[in-house]
């Protein structure tokens, strides 16, 4: 079963390229039927979680490729499954603009399952596996339109990912040699006989490998590709680069902290300290870059920077709590971002704007879409009755309640970082809404709001944001049970 | 009791329908229906403050530990019945005002929306869901601020957006310690911060209790975070600065009011540094608004600058903690909400019959608009404190308060300074009615027109400047109650 869902969408994805369809539409619905089919799979999985580990393969020793189904898998895989039929949904009226659209869905399909892959591993090593093939496969749709902007962005990507992947092997090294063994165990798996008086070097070890995991989680000063990737068409940087691959990314490294070097081994060192400031200072970062950004999709690109970095803050404190809070954040801000692209995507499909400053009076012409990139600001800024707001108060509890002075800091970053995503967000908002006395509407003649395709994803996100922000205990009590180890 | 949710949400969802719907063609049916859900909205606000019969009201849980709560006590009942009054009058008032406007039916779309959550906040019973209606505030209330659509408007309302915002997220900073340092975040007169959790963490919570401080401070326009009020406050339309600078600015009274005497307690600040330096901040800001608005040479710009000096005012008796001081504190807050109100509707009343706005042209405005004026004159004395209006009792208490003060140097600083800016309150709004009334020998009596309001514009006027007189004349109902509640919290 675990397998079967993984599978599926690479499988599908390959075929696609080779069926001749007589019409698109045909295409498209066979693609939406496998998809939503696949992600029913994957909740009636974690649903009925098979009790043991799946093993597909055997290496020397106690290497071995395997899946498993954790509280962790629950909360990405789950994610992924839900957010993946919208996606496509959109991305069939998104993609009548651009050409090669049976290449994109091969790519786009197969991303689905390696990103199940990177969710259900149950060791280090299958989980390295999926993630390096997850760079592969979405190569190809980075560079999709062929410009030479795109060709550029996807080398820097396909550069900057082996790089870091490439830092965490050593980490994934060092794990076998003074682990236990790979699997994924809450609270680490370190053998501390064997490391004797060589802590030091594990914790610099640490440091790397979340570095290294840490480029697809767009942490400073590895950050530079992900506004790049913006080139690719929207579907991919909505799903791709604010949820699929840079959440892979946080999820890699939630995993390396809390099921492999384990927080005991981290906590209060200055391993610890270092990581934290780091992402402290990705979070300010990200913002104030967002601020200076004309380009819709580019200012949403480093508003994702540092929301990442808010769910590796929450990695960071290093607690149960922490956790709770970063994985609030996981969930939370996938809904929050990819409405806000797929807003901005549906602009730029309608009306072919790029950039913030072309967007005055827009509000008057796409009332749909810009208040649902409204509500998507308010949650982004953490105004409370929204998403953000929870997800936001349980990274800042956490911090307190963790005694730690620097993450007090932490706190102070993430409320700068509020206003800052209040100015680079609400001033669009005010463009839009807002666009001055002397505004000519006659220059936005013919602009209106997309079609069901792309209207029927936002509606969902949006109703998703308000109800979360609004009544999150289930969500909230579910992320603590995984945080203690239920699952 | 479930009059409180209808009260707050009757005027969100009809303002909301406003806004959504298509354009009226009529606009005296547009104005029919606002006043009408204004009225209801009057009504249902002193039905609830009639029938509530003490408790809580609990709706849901946003997160497992953060419940949203209302609950009505005398702080309520203080701020909600002047939201009311003012939000009354300057409404009916701006259906004449904003004749000469564009885009009407958004702007009483939002100041609907800006009525409820105001109300909200009156009404809000710990400190969660006063943070979310006071973020609720500034977002809906910003579209009034830029309503003109100019750029210097638009460019004021992100300022006010993102100073009030930067407040917000300060206060926002405290709310999560004070989660884990309280036993409960609703507000219980005397405060909530734990003895046992919080044992040991003194330093870092007078930190916190200076940075909510200083972040709700911002909606106050306390120094040195006033500049937006400035900016905002003038721009807006007369109706809507008023409700701005008498209502609107209280809110961040009111969340002062909330923290310090309902979240930390008097005890846990008096006599810190924080007291100190935030009774400094105050004083600071009194003289500095009056001295401003002294340079100042048009009207409306004065009258923002007046209501920094004003408001702190209100936020000195708070900072004093003591009985006197505070009776004086919420004194003014209605003292000056009132007067406040009123000075702007006059000025509003001059902008659209004359189109003046600059004080030097004010030259005979008096004759051509007598009942106005008097009103105006009226007003002002009671903002300078002239016996017997609401002012002189309001600083009366204010001052023998602060004279009672136990700490070093404030005790004579403050009476003297409130003084001085007394002196200046008299300099910047007396000029208007001498150049008013006495415009001089070479004045034109023969190309004088009687420009008098309409009564749909002098009848609010008039109800506000009614009500500042008669809070001077008969203050002992007022006090009275007002010293049950500060007996409560003190």
């Amino acid at each position: 079963m675990i397998l079967l869902v993984i599978a599926i969408p690479i499988i599908a994805g390959a075929l696609i390229s080779l069926i001749p369809f007589k019409e698109r539409r045909h295409m498209e619905i066979l693609l939406e039927i496998l998809v939503i089919v696949n992600s029913l799979l994957v909740l009636y999985l974690l649903v009925h979680r098979p009790a043991h580990i799946v093993t597909l393969a055997n290496f020397t020793g106690n290497l071995s490729i395997g899946f498993k189904v954790d509280g962790m898998s629950m909360v990405f895989a789950g994610l992924v499954a839900s957010l993946w039929p919208f996606a496509t949904l959109y991305a069939f009226e998104y993609m009548t603009k651009e050409e090669h659209e049976k290449i994109f869905f091969t790519f786009f399909t197969m991303t689905y399952g390696v990103t199940l892959g990177i969710a259900l591993s149950a060791n280090l090593l299958t989980m390295y596996f999926f993630y390096e093939l997850l760079t592969l496969v979405t190569v190809p749709l980075v560079m999709h339109t062929l410009t030479r902007e795109a060709i550029l962005a996807s080398r820097k990507y396909l550069y900057y990912s082996l790089g870091g992947a490439a830092f965490a092997f050593i980490g994934l090294i060092f794990i076998i040699i003074y682990g236990s063994s790979t699997d994924f165990v809450l609270g680490g798996v370190l053998d501390l006989e064997k490391i004797g008086d060589r802590t030091n070097v594990l914790l610099l070890i640490y440091v790397i490998a979340f570095m290294g995991f840490g480029v697809k989680a767009a942490v400073c000063p590895f950050n530079s590709w992900l506004p790049d990737a913006g080139v690719a068409p929207t579907p991919v940087t909505a799903l791709l680069h604010a949820v699929a691959v840079v959440k892979s990314g946080a999820f890699a490294i939630m995993r390396l902290t809390y099921y492999s070097f384990g927080t005991t081994f981290l906590k209060g060192t200055w391993a610890q300290t270092t990581v934290m400031l780091v992402v402290m200072f990705t979070i300010v970062y990200g913002c104030s870059r967002g601020v200076k950004e004309t380009h819709l999709k580019r200012r949403l690109a480093y508003s994702t920077i540092s929301n990442l970095s808010y769910i590796l803050f929450g990695v960071t404190i290093m607690t149960p709590l922490g956790m709770v809070g970063a994985l609030t954040h996981l969930v939370f801000h996938a809904m929050m971002k990819i409405s806000s692209f797929f807003c901005a995507g549906a602009v730029m499909h309608q009306s072919g704007k790029h950039y913030v400053h072309e967007l005055d009076g827009m509000g008057y012409k796409m009332p749909r879409v810009f208040g649902i990139f409204t509500v998507s600001s308010l949650a982004l800024m953490g105004v409370p009755g929204f998403a953000g707001f929870v997800s936001k108060w349980n990274l800042a509890t956490a911090a307190v309640e963790s005694g730690n002075g620097i993450a007090y800091g932490g706190i102070a970053c993430l409320l700068v970082s509020a206003l800052l995503t209040a100015i680079y967000m609400l001033t669009i908002v005010v463009r839009a809404f807002f666009p001055g006395k002397d505004f000519d509407m006659e220059t936005l003649s013919g602009i209106k709001d997309p079609n069901w395709k792309m209207l029927v994803p936002l509606f969902v996100f949006t109703i998703n944001m308000i109800m979360l922000g609004l009544w999150s205990a289930p969500f909230v009590n579910f992320f603590a049970d995984v945080a203690a180890g239920v699952y | 009791m479930y009059y409180i949710i209808l009260s707050i949400l009757f005027p969100v969802l009809s303002g909301i329908c406003l806004l959504v719907r298509k354009e009226m063609k009529n606009r005296r049916n547009l104005l029919w229906t606002t006043g009408i859900l204004l009225t209801i909205t009057g009504v249902l606000v002193m039905l609830s403050l009639y029938t509530w019969q003490g408790g809580m009201l609990a709706l849901f849980n946003l997160t497992p530990r953060l419940p949203i709560l209302f609950k009505i006590d005398e702080v309520s009942v203080i701020f909600a019945v002047m939201a009311v009054i003012i939000f009354l009058c300057a409404g009916f008032f701006s259906f004449v005002y904003m004749k000469h406007e564009d885009k009407e039916k958004r702007y009483y779309g939002f100041y609907l929306i800006v009525f409820g959550v105001l109300l909200a906040l009156c009404f809000a019973g710990n400190l969660i869901t006063f943070y979310l209606f006071f973020e609720m505030l500034t977002l809906v209330s910003m579209p009034l601020v830029l309503h003109s659509g100019t750029r210097e408007a638009i460019m004021a309302g992100l300022k006010y957006l993102f100073y009030s915002l930067s407040g917000a997220y300060l206060a926002l900073f405290g709310l999560y310690f004070i989660e884990r340092y309280g036993n409960t975040l609703t507000f219980s007169p005397g405060g909530v911060i734990s003895s046992q959790t919080a044992a040991g963490y003194g330093a870092m919570l007078l930190g916190i209790a200076f940075a909510m401080l200083i972040g709700f401070g911002v909606k106050a326009g306390m120094f040195p975070m006033h500049a937006w009020l400035l900016a905002a406050h003038p721009v807006a339309p007369a109706p809507a600065s008023a409700v701005l600078s008498a209502v609107i600015a209280k809110a961040g009274v009111l969340a002062v009011v909330r923290v310090v005497y309902y979240i930390f307690g008097a005890s846990f600040l008096r006599g810190t540094w924080v007291q100190k330096t935030w009774m400094a901040l105050t004083l600071i800001t009194i003289l500095m608004g009056s001295v401003l608005a002294y340079r100042e040479p048009v009207l409306k710009k004065r009258l923002a600058y007046s209501t920094v000096s004003q408001v702190s005012y209100i936020l000195f008796g708070l900072s004093v903690m003591n009985t006197d001081a505070l009776t004086g504190g919420f004194l003014h807050v209605l003292c000056h909400g009132f007067i406040k109100a009123g000075l702007f509707l006059c000025a509003g009343a001059i902008i659209y019959k004359t189109g003046k706005t600059r004080v030097e042209e004010f030259r005979g405005v008096g004759k051509e608009m007598p009942i106005l004026m008097w009103c105006y004159t009226v007003l002002s004395l009671g903002l300078i404190g002239i016996p017997p209006m609401c002012g002189f009792v309001s600083k009366w208490y204010l001052a023998k308060g602060a004279l009672a003060s136990a700490l070093p140097g404030f005790w004579w600083i403050g009476p003297v300074i409130l003084l001085v800016s007394a002196l200046l309150t008299a300099g910047y709004l007396l000029p208007v009615t001498i150049r008013g009334f006495f415009p001089g020998a070479d004045y034109e009596y023969n190309a004088l027109e009687k420009k008098e309001p309409s009564w749909l514009m002098m009848v609010p006027v008039l109800i506000l400047t009614v009500l500042s007189v008669a809070i001077g004349l008969v203050p002992n109902e007022l006090i009275d109650y007002l010293w049950q509640m500060i007996e409560k919290v003190l």
